[in-house]
């Protein structure tokens, strides 16, 4: 292998790409790959908009290098779809997210969905204060975050029922 | 009726829930921002800026960085010398500073190179001599400044100040049995969009330009563009692509654009630009520091007498939005409350820091937060419910206020009940145990500037609508999406009145080339203004349409409707046609139905004559009541906001996700603003420039939203709709301080609350009233 | 913000990754987790010609429990995994306690626990772009002779800003190190050398490869406090671990306290010990403990926080963390 050349498993593909070892992973995926669905909000790991998953593990990928993730199985957002039923399908948490406004600019919800598929693969009914846990490191400056929970609950619902979709109760305090 | 569209479409298009229209390629991962774009050749572009906060430039020598292998260009101020602003009265900024520097990271030259790391590699050989100058950086001295004024026809460093009488305040105070005078200050916070702002300018080999960008006003930077780079417009193509949200950030023209259109330019190759965050916060054009000094009174029945508002603002380096900023500042202390005596002083400073802008609320927000704390604390002078001190001063709609803002919808009353209502205000009030309390505000917002920002008397904006002889309807708009859903709203308008599914309409948006002018998304003004013209250009259509189908099926226009995709009698479901039936027989010879949509404030709502008359002016006003709830730990300060209960009068939720989304993202905002966000300088050094410093509300400790959509159908909003994006802010912000002093009875006069703040409130008071405290609230 | 050019070293082995790091000297660095040195990198704070990744080397990933053996973690285990393990939770909650809430789940998945012990110190004078920091003309960690903190003086305040320091420091943790000249075991409280400049005492070919905590600290009750502004992601602007061991009678038998973010290093309370052994709970007797903790805090300006109020937090956060500890101890008689 060439000394730059670096080989990655991505969405179930071996690709190689020619870059230095300082790529960052986010780099690899965004320049070297193509894939410019994981984005780039900050610069000190503090956003989440680059999350992708690491043999299932949702991981920052602007603190990651390329050349460290060559054992590693990949999954980018453009990955999720079609894992649950049929290649052109949208995953149950990507259809959340259109079904309940979960996505405004859209811009953040990349990570946000990697963070969604890793939570409900570990917990497929987990209550909201482990979505609201599980999503805490990945900021979004358009929803409040309300409809995001909503948009994990419609997930959540569909991953366990795989059934034609019920209306999801609306979020409330527990005094409303 | 064989229709290749035809399946049953909803009902009714408007006021049912629309998914936005490009959600599926959203979370596919398949939307495209600019920093998504590449093109082949494409250089990156990186930007060199100032260390100095305030310093002549002597010289710049370029030479070792274009020596650099993969350097294709350096430009700097001598390459771009026109100066360009937002404002007609401000064009104070040029791309790259060409006389002096003006703040720690002001622009100064820029490198386009292969690489990035090259691009970054350049930066470090180019150099710059610097003659540091005496730099002002606090506003209340920043004012009084003799010398080394930082624009020199800015006298003592003062932008604009404007100062406004209205009744007669003295009086007023006379007739008032509880007066309030108090300092309040706000810290300095940034719209902190996820996406950073990214532009890529394309130099055509016929000497043109085609330039993508993250913006919210593409017309504004064709008009800049064309201006500093001295080309015309019809050579210069804006295409905005998927924006990951603005909140006024972008609805300036930023430095980075023009510095990649000079770049490519100059390389006659394709340049890209994206920000780091630290830059984003460089550009900045957020809300300012604001001190507001206000005196208001009541009578003992709670009817507000008078207010006097002293306000500066602390506007960094360039005027920008600044005039504007000042004045919604001091205009929109009326249109919400029922107040005859009004005084208003307002400033605008010039310091040497990152110029201010628009942001969520422009204006409104500080202001509204001194008043709405001072309203709470007279209430309890008074000892009056808060609630009802606020019902006590409702405006009669329709009327006009003494500062000439007409308002012709009025939901504000309705918004009190449904929130006192649905947050138990009223057992709640004063009854919750030590360390807890609610708190109540208002705010209200302006539904656009019914005066443009270039005057004139030309439409707002344009739509054209298309329908081709198979029924396929376009419509092109130069509207622009930055997130809100604006695109989705429009192609329900469209659809609602030709009766047609929406799957049918397809929208060509915010391309300079292809759309007509529409004047950017700012001042929460699209719905109103841009769903107006989509609301005429559909309507022209329709009548077209059904007076077609009329003449063919030998009935009159006015028997027929337009529903279901089917142009039907309303009398004979059979005597029918469908719509791409009808639209060919409309079509007739012609290559298509074409017709033209626009909207322009009505002179009526344009605003009074004064000097500075023109801001606060809007077609209509959104209105919102806010209840907070919050609990104080006694021994941190530590103030966690358990629960906000929003209402928002929208005039008409048109997509109603949508506008709560909008609500409730307002409130997040105002919340952040409230409790955790401020950008923190030191001698004009911006110390915490990151996401991880600067800190967004993470998902943990935001508080529970529940947004409430109230309609009060305004005359003249598109369906009765009016603004949803921004008025709910800055209601917040005065309900979580109240809710504060309902919790542990302190008033906390400075954004944010933090719990150093809240713990030395506390502490003051158990020194002031040794233990009697912390329940004076109670 | 790309950081400068640099190799990558994947060993396979301890040995390996030693070896690496004699023969390169001082232009390696090791790299873990990569959320602390990446952004790091990228700022300029380093420029290293070679990363050896330790994660490579799969012998240093894992967790053991026993009885008799008490914990060891690999070093290059992720503070996630760590928190999967349920030992963790059951007989050391005050590391439990402390890993949980260390930045955000992303960044918990990527951290190792041998990288949060080896933070590098926080300041916010330090931690910015090199743009910024050529602006200001560096500092006298990097590239400057001033100290922006404490102007005139030669010592670096920067602050040790971990979460999981303190709470192994309370559970008395040693650390295994290898290098060129072999293997040593030292207890974590001799890593720490307080010094903002220079923060750990681990020499440039030698590798953190475990953590251990031993058998007798097994089942003592203990909680950590963590003072920020947001309820994820941030660093700490201070920390309190107290670990406690109660008898059937809830009498203290033994107990350690140590703080984080208020030094340039994790620090015991050196008085926590002696004051509590032999006593039952009483508020004077956690009030005398927590002014101890105030006179081992000794923050400056080098966060967002003013040092007055992180000092008042550690104060009444010991308070509390005792008082939490005392109550949560199976044996707690109050």
């Amino acid at each position: 292998m060439p000394e730059d050349a670096i080989r990655l498993s991505v969405n179930g593909e071996t690709r190689e790409i020619h870059a230095p070892p300082h790529r960052l992973l986010l780099d690899a995926l965004r320049e070297d790959l193509g894939l410019t669905g994981s984005k780039r909000g900050c610069d000190d790991s503090s956003c989440g908009a680059c999350a992708i998953l690491a043999d299932g593990v949702p991981i920052l990928s602007c603190a990651a290098l390329a050349v460290s993730c060559q054992d590693c199985e990949i999954t980018t957002v453009e990955g999720l779809a079609g894992t649950e039923s049929g290649p052109d399908s949208l995953d149950p948490a990507q259809q959340g997210f259109v079904e309940c406004a979960g996505a405004q600019c859209g811009f953040c919800t990349p990570g946000f969905l990697v963070s969604t598929v890793a939570l409900l693969r570990r917990n497929p009914n987990p209550s909201l204060d482990e979505i609201r846990e599980a999503l805490s490191s990945n900021l979004c400056r358009c929803t409040g975050y309300m409809q995001i929970y909503e948009s994990v609950q419609y997930a959540a619902q569909k991953y366990l029922t795989r059934a034609p979709q019920q209306p999801i109760p609306r979020i409330e305090a527990a005094d409303d | 009726m064989t229709d290749a569209h035809a399946t049953p479409p909803a009902p009714s298009v408007i006021g049912n829930p629309a998914v936005i229209l490009d959600a599926r390629a959203k979370v596919a991962g398949r939307g495209s921002y600019t920093d998504d774009l590449s093109v082949p050749g494409m250089l990156i572009g990186r930007i060199l800026h100032s260390p100095h906060a305030h310093a002549r430039i002597l010289s710049i020598d370029a030479s070792r960085a274009l020596a650099l292998p993969g350097v294709a260009a350096v430009a700097s101020g001598s390459d771009a010398p026109v100066p360009y602003g937002i404002l007609p009265i401000g064009h104070d900024e040029c791309v790259f500073a060409v006389d002096k520097a003006r703040y720690i990271g002001d622009n100064v030259a820029a490198v386009a190179a292969s690489s990035a790391e090259i691009a970054e590699r350049a930066l470090d050989l180019l150099r710059v001599e610097y003659e540091p100058l005496p730099a002002w950086f606090d506003p209340e001295q920043s004012m009084c400044a003799e010398s080394h004024w930082i624009h020199q026809d800015r006298p003592r460093n003062i932008e604009k100040e404007y100062h406004h009488v209205f009744g007669d305040p003295e009086a007023g105070f006379g007739r008032a049995d509880f007066l309030a005078s108090e300092r309040y200050f706000a810290g300095e916070v940034n719209h902190a969009a996820m996406e950073p702002h990214a532009t890529l300018a394309i130099w055509d080999p016929d000497e043109r330009l085609i330039v993508y960008s993250s913006t919210q006003v593409p017309y504004y930077l064709h008009r800049t563009l064309s201006e500093v780079c001295d080309m015309p417009m019809s050579r210069i193509r804006v295409i905005k692509p998927l924006v990951g949200s603005g909140f006024g950030g972008k609805s300036e023209v930023n430095p980075l654009e023009v510095a990649a259109a000079v770049l490519a330019r100059k390389a006659k190759k394709p340049v890209k630009i994206v920000y780091t965050r630290e830059e984003v916060f460089y550009a900045h054009r957020g809300r300012p520091r604001t001190i507001v000094d206000l005196k208001a009174g009541i009578t003992r029945e709670g009817k507000l007498s008078a207010v006097v508002a002293r306000v500066v603002q602390d506007g960094g380096a360039y005027c920008g939005f600044g005039p504007v900023t000042v004045l919604y500042s001091g205009a929109l202390l009326g249109a919400i409350y029922d107040i005859p005596n009004v005084r208003f002083d307002g400033y605008r400073v010039l310091t040497n820091k990152p110029a201010c802008g628009a942001m969520r609320g422009h204006g409104t927000v500080n202001v509204r937060f001194a008043f709405e704390a001072m309203l709470d604390r007279l209430a309890c002078d008074a000892n009056l419910d808060p609630a009802d001190v606020r019902r006590r001063n409702l405006l009669r709609a329709p009327c006009t206020t003494p500062n000439g803002l007409r308002v012709t919808s009025y939901g504000l009353p309705e918004c009190i009940e449904r929130v006192v209502e649905q947050s138990g205000w009223s057992q709640k009030r004063g009854k919750l145990p030590l360390g807890r309390g609610i708190g109540i505000a208002c705010s209200h917002y302006v539904s656009g500037a019914a005066n443009p920002i270039v005057r004139s008397k030309l439409p707002h904006t344009t739509v054209n609508l298309r329908i081709a002889r198979d029924g396929a309807v376009t419509l092109y708009s130069g509207a622009a999406d930055i997130g809100q859903g604006s695109d989705t709203m429009q192609i329900q308008i469209v659809a609602e009145v030709l009766g047609i599914r929406p799957a049918r309409i397809k929208l060509v948006a915010a391309d300079t080339e292809l759309t007509p002018m529409d004047l950017g998304s700012y001042s929460s003004r699209v719905t109103f203004m841009v769903g107006n013209a989509c609301l005429d250009a559909a309507r022209k259509a329709r009548s077209r349409i059904v007076e077609a189908a009329a003449a063919r099926l030998n009935c009159p226009a006015t028997a027929l409707k337009a529903a279901n995709e089917v142009i039907s009698s309303e009398r004979d479901a059979n005597t029918c046609l469908s719509f791409a039936e009808a639209a060919a027989l409309a079509i007739g010879s012609d290559e298509a139905l074409v017709t033209q949509g626009v909207y322009a404030p009505p002179a009526e709502a344009r605003g009074g004559d004064f000097k500075g008359a023109g801001v606060g002016p809007s077609p209509s006003y959104s209105y919102s009541t806010q209840t907070a709830e919050v609990t104080v730990d006694l021994e941190t300060g530590h103030v966690r906001v358990d629960r906000i209960v929003a209402a928002h009068d929208c005039g008409k939720a048109l997509n109603p996700p949508a506008v709560e989304g909008q609500i409730i993202g307002s409130v997040y905002m105002g919340f952040g603003q409230a409790m955790q966000e401020e950008m923190i300088w030191c001698d004009g050094r911006l110390m915490n420039p990151s996401l991880l410093e600067y800190r967004l509300p993470t998902t943990l400790e935001n508080p529970h939203i529940k947004s409430i959509i109230v309609e009060s159908l305004d005359p003249e909003g598109p369906f009765g709709a009016k603004e949803a994006g921004e008025g709910s802010l800055a209601a917040t912000i005065p309900a979580i301080a109240n809710a504060i002093y309902d919790a542990v009875g302190v008033r906390i006069n400075s954004i944010p609350f933090s719990a150093e703040k809240v713990l030395a409130a506390i502490r003051e008071k158990e020194r002031r009233v040794p233990g009697a405290a912390p329940d004076g609230a109670k | 913000m790309i950081a400068a050019p640099f190799r990558v070293a994947r060993p396979r082995s301890i040995e390996g990754a030693v070896r690496l790091l004699s023969d390169h000297g001082p232009q390696a660095m090791l790299i873990a987790g990569g959320t602390d040195l990446l952004p790091n990198l990228q700022m300029r704070l380093f420029s290293p010609g070679l990363l050896v990744d330790l994660k490579s080397v799969r012998q240093l990933s894992g967790v053991e429990y026993s009885r008799e053996g008490g914990l060891r973690v690999g070093s290059t285990t992720t503070l996630s995994r760590l928190l999967e393990f349920p030992a963790i939770h059951s007989e050391f909650p005050v590391l439990a306690a402390a890993v949980r809430v260390v930045a955000g789940p992303l960044q918990r998945n990527m951290g190792t626990l041998g990288g949060n012990l080896c933070l590098e110190t926080r300041c916010r004078w330090y931690n910015q772009s090199h743009f910024w920091r050529t602006a200001l003309g560096g500092c006298l960690k990097k590239d400057g002779n001033i100290c922006h903190v404490a102007p005139g003086g030669k010592f670096c305040w920067a602050a040790w800003s971990g979460d999981a320091a303190p709470a192994l420091l309370a559970l008395d943790a040693e650390i295994e190190i290898v290098g060129a000249r072999g293997a040593r075991r030292i207890p974590l409280r001799e890593f720490y050398k307080n010094d903002g400049m220079d923060r750990i005492a681990l020499a440039r070919d030698e590798i953190l490869t475990a953590i251990h905590v031993p058998p007798r600290m097994a089942g003592w009750t203990g909680t950590y406090r963590k003072l920020r502004v947001r309820d994820s992601i941030d660093y700490p602007l201070a920390g309190v671990a107290v670990a406690l061991q109660l008898d059937a009678h809830g009498i203290c038998r033994d107990a350690r306290a140590a703080l984080s973010a208020v030094n340039p290093a994790p620090r015991l309370v050196p008085e926590a010990n002696e004051s509590l052994a032999g006593e039952r709970f009483s508020i004077e007797l956690v009030e005398r403990i927590a002014h101890a903790a105030i006179r081992t805090a000794k923050p400056l300006t080098t966060s967002a926080s003013t040092p007055e109020y992180r000092r008042e937090m550690v104060k009444l956060f010991t308070r509390r963390a005792l008082e939490d500890a005392w109550r949560e101890s199976p044996n707690s008689v109050q």
